[in-house]
């Protein structure tokens, strides 16, 4: 006879380790001076650990104690993060506590990300979309130990994550539902919660934090920057695409071009009359510069991936266009955003810094692997999907019977962009980053293939009207202005670009260049946003100009 | 308050920089290393005197900020700034740094064939001069991408004939300015092989220790706490490029709250304030060591 089987390995090697802690717990609490020994004991060598950090919340009490653990007992962790945001999220790397990493999207840690990889002290599972990274925890990345963060926990362990719920419910039911061990960091330990987001039976391990989790207002845009250039293209897109196409639900990505849209949709397209044709159901984070289309009756729902701070009141005032609970604060959800944004939607409009001669577009450039955020799932067209509504429909040939349609991918950029650099290139610096970091795919944001519209200071390109490569390289050029592949343009052929419609200048979509004006913005100052939400909006202190 | 020390190198210096200068350590840094400090516009034309009155200031100033308490987070020195970053990261001692710097000096300028220097090119990225300096550099006629600094300003160093070839061809693509710099050596390129050898030598009679901050070293822009790296750069600085654009990149992934830059000069801290804006900056060029503090202290209790 075989001997039998132990089925619940997983199982008893969580209840030992939990065991092994029962001196630093009183239930499921710990004290916040204990968090270094509760880490040491239940961590071990080799372990997969999603370490919460997104580019919003960060679980930063946590993320700083496990800098502090022993990396004799505590080595050769496997961390799983969707963002690389702070510092230590690196230093556990040279302290020798973790070797390898899953992530996303690495921004703000670019240059020391490359870096490690480079010299070795980092090596690199994959950098996943949001939702490959997601999929896999309940995978072949299923986290043994997962850190996350909470607004508030009350005394049984029930947890309250508010606005900020993003992917926390996400990265806890990986772990809860296959014998990982979850970890809670609170800003706050109440009697009652404004309500349960996540359910204590999920947690095993609560901290109350030192201090409240760091937390960036990352969707922020202050009006004043806008200039007259994104002035000019916003309203070529409004016209030339969300008008053309009938864009009823989309994403907008974070840069001044789509809030300048934001901010021109209830003068410019309310001139055009387009209120109630388009721009009606978002997937978006709470912009401040949405507020006048909101407050004007454009926008009849918002579902949001995470927070913005200063929006709160506001959200709370707004239930019949947030997600908002009965106690009156908004639910995000990163995970299901991400879902709704690469299948739900119409149209996705992004930035990048660099396009190539193909049209494919990619935020890493020399020496920065900063992967990306939503933009690859929300940028991408899925193909098995089946839409009926008027935006997929018009992408559709008409020559095939069995064609389908496609979402709207835009991108929006300026054809020079920060420190004169041009965003039109040949080849993209990805390409030499994945020669560099022993990549196994170059490092794209968004594909060629997926791109149907770019939108430049010079026009639009319709992308998805081409027939071949030659001829989307062609209609890139044409719109790329004076960058290198822009000079290659040949006005014969723009000529006949514009007439196929493949290509449009502001004047072929009667857009003047002279009433790109920043008076036509809705509102042109922070001031002017807390106006229209009828003093419900409360900027951070760093996007105000009064004390 | 996480803060963040910059020590220029050479080209701030000017006549009279030393005026303010305490006599005695003047007195014992002339001692150390036998060499008079003129100050004046003349004493200037020579590398040595330019090399140690710049140590000089930083360590001066250096030695002020930390009997008042402060340390630094993070240092960054330029070129020849390296030695007063190592020194405020307790690297190196003092006697020892100004031995160095003079040994250094002197090697640069002995092995100062005539016709070789450096040149700088604004407005192209690294790669694009990378390719421009491949098509003019021979055996015969060497010449070498060096500094990294800033993302469209980067320096060639080599004969002065392959520099101008390569000014010339950064013009005709599109470079907003290419032109010589008055530096009598190819600098942080191979051919400062022989004096970088020397110089190694020299600092393996030298007791070093650990850096007691993060330092960000010259040859790789690499964040570092090992004294090892530490040392390498020190001695072998002159035969690699500066990337002092990666340096502050890196720097500020650290999110320094507060950038110092010792003197000569502030251009480093227009560089770092266009990157991140809501740094908070002083310029000990502009401002006094009890400015400073005062300011150091005010931010400090934020």
């Amino acid at each position: 006879m075989t001997e039998e089987r132990n089925w619940h390995t997983h199982r008893d090697a969580k209840n030992a380790r939990l065991a092994s802690a029962s001196s630093l717990l009183n239930g499921k609490f710990a004290k916040t001076e204990d968090v270094v020994k509760v880490l040491n004991t239940l961590i071990k060598p080799g372990d997969k650990v999603v370490l919460e950090g997104d580019n919003q919340k960060q679980a930063s009490f946590l993320s700083e104690a496990l800098t502090k653990v022993d990396p004799d007992q505590v080595h050769d962790l496997h961390m799983i993060m969707s963002s690389i945001s702070r510092p230590e999220h690196l230093d556990i790397f040279d302290l020798g506590i973790a070797s390898k990493m899953d992530f996303s999207f690495a921004g703000p840690q670019s240059t020391r990300v490359s870096q490690m990889i480079a010299d070795g002290t980092m090596t690199v599972g994959d950098i996943h979309t949001y939702l490959e990274l997601f999929g896999r925890l309940f995978i072949d990345l299923i986290p043994n130990v997962v850190l996350v963060a909470a607004d508030k926990v009350d005394r049984e362990g029930n947890l309250y994550t508010g606005f900020n719920t993003e992917e926390t419910p996400t990265i806890v039911e990986a772990a809860a539902f296959h014998d990982g061990i979850v970890i809670v960091q609170a800003n706050e330990v109440v009697d009652k919660l404004p309500r349960v987001d996540i359910p204590a039976d999920w947690v095993d391990v609560v901290i109350p934090a030192d201090k409240p989790y760091q937390l960036e207002p990352l969707f922020t845009r202050d009006p004043q920057a806008i200039t007259e250039l994104q002035i000019l293209m916003g309203m070529m897109a409004i016209k030339g695409i969300y008008a053309k196409h009938k864009v009823q639900t989309l994403n907008h990505g974070v840069g001044f071009n789509t809030s300048a849209i934001e901010l021109l949709l209830p003068t410019y397209g309310e001139q055009l009359g387009l209120k109630g044709k388009i721009c009606r159901n978002w997937e978006l984070n709470p912009t401040p510069t949405l507020i006048p289309a909101i407050e004007s009756g454009w926008v009849e729902s918002i579902h949001s991936f995470g927070g913005e701070v200063g929006m709160e009141k506001y959200i709370a005032a707004r239930p019949d266009i947030f997600f908002v609970g009965k106690d009156g604060t908004m639910r995000s959800n990163r995970a299901l955003g991400q879902v709704a944004g690469q299948y739900a939607l119409d149209m996705f409009v992004g930035s990048t810094l660099q396009i190539d001669q193909w049209g494919n577009s990619s935020t890493v450039t020399n020496g920065r692997l900063s992967g990306f955020g939503g933009a690859p799932n929300m940028g991408s067209n899925p193909t098995g999907r089946r839409h009926s509504t008027p935006a997929w429909q018009s992408l559709k040939p008409d020559d095939d019977p069995l064609a389908k349609g496609q979402k709207l991918v835009v991108q929006m950029v300026e054809t020079f962009g920060a420190n004169k650099k041009p965003v039109f290139v040949d080849h993209l610096d990805a390409e030499e980053v994945r020669k560099e970091a022993k990549l196994a795919n170059v490092p794209i944001m968004i594909y060629s293939e997926d791109t149907t519209h770019i939108v430049t200071e010079e026009g639009i390109a319709y992308l998805y009207k081409t027939d071949s490569m030659e001829e989307r390289k062609a209609a890139i050029e044409a719109i790329a202005g004076v960058t290198p592949v822009g000079l290659r343009s040949d006005p014969k052929e723009v000529k006949k670009l514009r007439e196929a419609g493949i290509v449009a200048l502001p004047e072929d979509l009667g857009v003047r260049r002279e009433d790109a004006k920043r008076s036509l913005l809705a509102a042109q100052t922070m001031d002017d946003l807390v106006e229209w939400s009828h003093g419900l909006y409360n900027p951070p202190a760093k996007f105000r100009s009064w004390s | 308050m996480r803060s963040l020390w910059l020590m220029p190198g050479q080209g701030g210096q000017k006549a009279r920089m030393l005026a303010e200068v305490d006599p005695e350590l003047k007195a014992q840094v002339e001692t150390w290393t036998g060499v008079k400090l003129l100050d004046t516009e003349e004493g200037y034309q020579d590398s040595q005197q330019i090399q140690l009155s710049i140590l000089l200031l930083q360590v001066e100033q250096i030695d002020q900020l930390q009997q008042l308490g402060w340390q630094p987070d993070l240092v960054a020195g330029h070129s020849l700034g390296v030695f007063g970053a190592a020194y405020a990261a307790k690297v190196i001692g003092k006697e020892d740094v100004f031995k160095l710097v003079a040994l250094r000096a002197k090697l640069m300028q002995d092995s100062c064939p005539a016709g070789y220097g450096m040149g700088v090119i604004v407005g192209l990225s690294r790669p694009a001069v990378k390719k421009l300096v491949e098509q003019v550099h021979a055996d015969d006629n060497p010449v070498y991408l060096s500094n990294q600094n800033a993302e469209m300003q980067n320096t060639i160093s080599g004969k002065i004939t392959a520099i101008q070839s390569v000014l010339e061809l950064a013009k005709e693509n599109g470079a907003a300015k290419a032109k010589l710099l008055k530096v009598p050596n190819p600098s942080h390129s191979p051919l400062m092989a022989a004096a970088a050898k020397k110089l190694q030598e020299f600092l393996q009679t030298l007791t070093l220790q650990a850096p007691e901050c993060i330092y960000l070293t010259n040859f790789n822009g690499h964040a570092t706490r090992k004294l090892q790296d530490v040392a390498y750069d020190l001695g072998n600085n002159l035969i690699h490029p500066v990337y002092w654009e990666t340096m502050m990149q890196v720097a500020l992934e650290y999110e320094p709250t507060v950038s110092c830059e010792f003197s000569p000069g502030t251009a480093f801290t227009r560089l770092l304030k266009a990157k991140m804006d809501q740094l908070q900056t002083v310029t000990l060029e502009t401002m006094s060591i009890d400015d400073a503090d005062f300011l150091f202290n005010k931010w400090e209790k934020k």
